[in-house]
């Protein structure tokens, strides 16, 4: 017997769901694995998106469980609260796509540990709210994995004009979206934290289909 | 004894990383320095020493994700 998603078969739902991609992106997207270090804010929606497109290997990592205040911008739902960040959205990745393989780590990122985290990556994603963690990172990738593009962001707080956020490619596989000023105490709300996410998903998109530049 | 600090010319050679920061009260935990195209590591803040001529991009994030 045929096997079966949602009762539909299973080749019908993997082809289908691909149907609207840029031609030719299926088998790097597929292929290429991204690790996204914080699923807040930033990082539930970086994954939606990079899970949408069928990147076929996500790392999430996050220390933190799901709260109330959360839900203003983080793609949790109210029945999760209380669950680990990591559990609960790959729950809602395997919703929206089975076909990709997710692994998940519920701890803190930590200089001692990002070089065992973030080892198979081909791609590392920063989306951290804690601005020590974004430099944090950005300090230890550049030591342990300099050939590794890294995608981070900074400054998306408030309800400032959408276009003062940017993607900025101040050194080599280093790229950082954000308005670079705006800070959280502010406020953080989904439209505006979801362009900043949509910057860093397209720039990691744009990395594995072999457009660097930005 | 000058400095390129972001594009801008300034005349902190011979102090460490760490004091140039404190100096200008940079938040130092949210800064990733970059010398003469080099990442400084967090740990050698206070054993690398400006010198005339470098060039130095600082690198700061702010809070919100």
């Amino acid at each position: 017997m045929e096997a079966q998603v949602q009762g539909q078969d299973y080749k019908d739902v993997y082809y289908g769901m691909k149907e609207r991609n840029v031609k030719d992106s299926t088998d790097k997207l597929t292929a290429a694995h991204v690790t996204i270090a914080g699923a807040g804010g930033l990082g539930s929606n970086i994954a939606i998106a990079l899970t949408r497109i069928g990147v076929g290997h996500l790392t999430l990592i996050d220390f933190d469980s799901v709260e109330l205040s959360n839900l203003n911008r983080q793609q949790f739902k109210l029945s999760q609260v209380g669950m680990p960040k990591v559990t609960a959205l790959k729950q809602n990745l395997q919703e929206f796509n089975p076909f990709i393989e997710i692994k998940t780590f519920q701890t803190k990122v930590t200089h001692d540990n990002v070089k065992e985290l973030f080892a198979d990556a081909d791609i590392i994603c920063e989306a951290f709210d804690n601005p020590a963690a974004k430099a944090m990172l950005l300090d230890a990738a550049s030591e342990f994995f300099p050939d590794k593009p890294l995608v981070m962001g900074t400054g998306m707080a408030g309800i400032h004009s959408s276009n003062t956020i940017t993607t900025k490619h101040p050194r080599a596989n280093l790229y950082i979206a954000g308005d670079g000023t705006s800070m959280g105490a502010e406020g953080l709300m989904a439209p505006r934290v979801m362009i900043a996410a949509g910057h860093e998903a397209n720039m990691i998109t744009r990395i594995i289909l072999g457009r660097d530049d930005i | 004894m000058m400095v390129t600090v972001n594009g801008q010319s300034e005349d902190v050679a011979g102090q460490t990383v760490l004091d140039f920061l404190k100096a200008r009260k940079a938040p130092v935990e949210n800064i990733v320095v970059e010398r003469n195209g080099d990442i400084v590591h967090k740990a050698e803040f206070d054993k690398v020493t400006l010198e005339s001529g470098d060039k130095i991009e600082l690198i700061s994030f702010v809070g919100g994700g």
